[in-house]
């Protein structure tokens, strides 16, 4: 008799908490940590639509799910455009905003907060977001760049007075306005993916993780400095650099439990930016990434959640850093990296996930993939400790035979 | 020529660097003298970072230090003073893509070592690519992308300089993260890299120098 839903859930979970744990699974899986545009590209879906058709778009991924051979849903890294759209989105620009329907959405880096504004915003970190970094993100709440700091209204008088004229005045109120949008927007994206969740599950296929935690040196750096602007404050202001690192490290940690909590999801996703091999020397790893990166990962293995970091750009330079992390407890993903040496220092340590180059699902032959697979499968099969995907997820070019291929290979060379 | 200034941009230390600038063109030293400099100081963080002994930091905030040195030395200079240069090299990021901090760090360090380079910005389209080549009668194109839909972009840009008969006149590189062996296969390139030693090295080496 065929397994149900529910059996096939548990079944697939399991094997991933094995791979995770460093037990030997019964095969190697396929699981993409997450897919943006691919599901939908290869149904003639434009990503124009799938940014503002939620329903459509966790459909083809439940389909890509079941066609491609994956064992977990993968969580879209793709978010609603309609909640871009509500705020007038300035640093995620949107197909079919002012991008073209076939664009892929981009993040617009730019210094966001600039250097000489360290004092202002550590002094006063939420009204600083409010008035002056919330109008730089989104042309639609440029009247929030009028509102005082807040303290100054905690007496009835200056409320009534100075409060309630500035709900009075029209900038103000299209802001507030746009911020209803926005919740609206986001209240019909989670009611479709509880609802997509739901579906999957009964179909058998948990997803892949609760919710993407940024490091807080990636969130200083990809959405408050730049690369740009946190590099040269590594030099320039590095006291400040570190004070705003910590202050954002306490609210991340706590997104993540809660997140995972939340959603009834203990896989919490991190995606890594600004870490990787060449982006800074081991001494600025050292003082800036690497201590509240790990204090993440530790809390999350405390509070018994799952850490599932893309170590994005080249870690080979890392795995030292990597081997302080527990054993057995994070579901390490690698975009590009020296497997062998992985092997060498962390094979008995950490899982390996990813690592199938973007460019060979994209413009290589299935035989070229497969082979790639057959590599891993020979490195890895000694334990199993190994989970098939490209080094960044699914590509939205891959072609659809090559996704193919990588599951077939895993079938010929991974059933232990 | 003194090695403090070397040192000192080498060592990160900005303030001291431009302080010895300023005192070099007090006491008569050439600016161009104290530019060629400064290029020198950038180029050791270039070796060095080919060796895996310096990071991306050290060469944005090289450049920046350059940027400070180059406003203190450009009242100095009397006249275009233009030196011969090593070769020609048109560079930007692909249609679609927006990513240019790695195409500007190798913009950036083409510049110090003698090239003449124009960057073309980024989400180029291809007829910008082949307009330029016309323009500027470069020997090396860079095509620069950080997603994977640069892959196309980079194919129909080769496919279009080739489509306007000016393939045989260029070396085309594809470069950013992403680029491997396999990406200049698929987009018919002469080259490809990762980092910007990659760029440096295939630059000279199509220029007919060194590194």
């Amino acid at each position: 008799m065929a397994a149900t839903g529910e059996e096939l859930y548990k079944q697939r979970e399991q094997r991933f908490n094995d791979i995770v744990a460093l037990k030997r699974p019964d095969r190697v899986p396929v699981i993409p940590l997450v897919s943006h545009y691919f599901p939908t590209k290869i149904k003639g879906v434009s990503n124009r639509d799938a940014g503002f058709d939620h329903d459509l778009r966790l459909r083809c991924l439940r389909e890509a799910t079941v066609e491609f051979g994956w064992d977990f849903v993968p969580a879209t890294g793709l978010f609603g455009s309609d909640g871009y759209e509500a705020v007038g989105s300035l640093q995620l620009r949107w197909p079919g905003g002012d991008l073209p329907d076939d664009a892929p959405f981009q993040f617009v880096e730019g210094e966001y907060l600039k250097a000489e504004e360290y004092g202002q915003f550590l002094a006063d970190p939420s009204g600083t977001t409010l008035s002056t970094i919330f109008p730089r993100i989104a042309s639609g709440l440029e009247g929030l760049g009028m509102v005082p700091p807040l303290y100054f209204l905690s007496n009835m008088y200056y409320l009534q007075a100075v409060g309630g004229g500035l709900l009075a005045a029209p900038p103000v109120r299209a802001a507030l306005q746009a911020l209803l949008a926005l919740g609206d927007a986001a209240a019909a994206g989670a009611a479709a993916d509880a609802a997509h969740t739901q579906d999957a599950a009964t179909q058998g296929y948990p997803k892949t993780w609760a919710a993407p935690i940024i490091p807080a040196f990636d969130v200083v750096s990809d959405t408050f400095r730049s690369l740009r602007g946190s590099t040269l404050d590594m030099y320039r202001h590095p006291e400040e650099l570190l004070q705003t690192i910590d202050l954002m490290q306490v609210p991340t940690v706590a997104l993540a439990v809660q997140a995972a909590r939340m959603f009834g999801n203990p896989r919490i996703f991190i995606p890594m930016h600004r870490g990787a091999g060449g982006f800074m020397s081991d001494e600025q790893f050292e003082r800036f990434y690497w201590p509240t990166f790990k204090g993440l990962v530790e809390t999350l293995i405390d509070q018994g959640l799952i850490p599932m970091p893309l170590f994005e750009g080249d870690y080979t330079p890392r795995l030292k850093y990597l081997a302080e992390l527990p054993a057995g407890k994070v579901a390490g993903h690698f975009d590009k990296i020296d497997r062998q040496k992985f092997k060498e220092i962390l094979g008995d340590r950490m899982c390996f996930w990813g690592n199938v180059a973007p460019s060979l699902l994209c413009t290589g032959t299935p035989q070229q993939v497969k082979d790639d697979v057959k590599e891993l499968i020979d490195l890895f099969g000694d334990t199993g400790a190994l989970i098939l995907d490209s080094g960044l997820g699914v590509p939205d070019e891959a072609r659809p035979e090559n996704m193919r291929a990588l599951r077939e290979a895993a079938e010929k060379y991974g059933v232990f | 020529m003194s090695n403090e200034l070397t040192d000192a941009i080498v060592g990160m230390r900005e303030d001291d660097a431009l302080a010895i600038v300023g005192r070099e063109l007090d006491s008569g030293i050439a600016p161009t003298v104290v530019l060629d400099e400064a290029k020198e100081a950038m180029s050791v963080l270039g070796k060095r970072f080919e060796c895996g002994d310096a990071f991306i930091p050290e060469l944005i905030m090289g450049g920046e230090i350059m940027k400070g040195i180059s406003e203190l030395v450009k009242p100095h200079l009397r006249g275009p003073g233009d030196a011969a240069k090593r070769g020609v090299v048109v560079i930007g990021t692909v249609r679609g893509d927006i990513h240019d901090i790695g195409k500007d760090v190798v913009v950036l360090m083409l510049d110090v070592n003698g090239y003449e380079v124009h960057d073309l910005g980024v989400d180029v389209p291809t007829q910008a690519f082949v307009d330029a080549i016309g323009q500027f009668k470069p020997q090396v194109v860079g095509l620069s992308g950080l997603l994977t839909l640069a892959f196309d972009s980079m194919k129909a840009t080769v496919d279009a300089i080739a489509a306007a008969g000016l393939r045989d006149r260029v070396k085309i590189m594809v470069g950013g993260a992403p680029a491997d062996r396999q990406v200049q296969d698929y987009t018919g390139a002469d080259g490809w890299g990762s980092d910007v030693a990659a760029a440096l090295n295939l630059t000279a080496q199509w220029t007919g120098g060194e590194a």
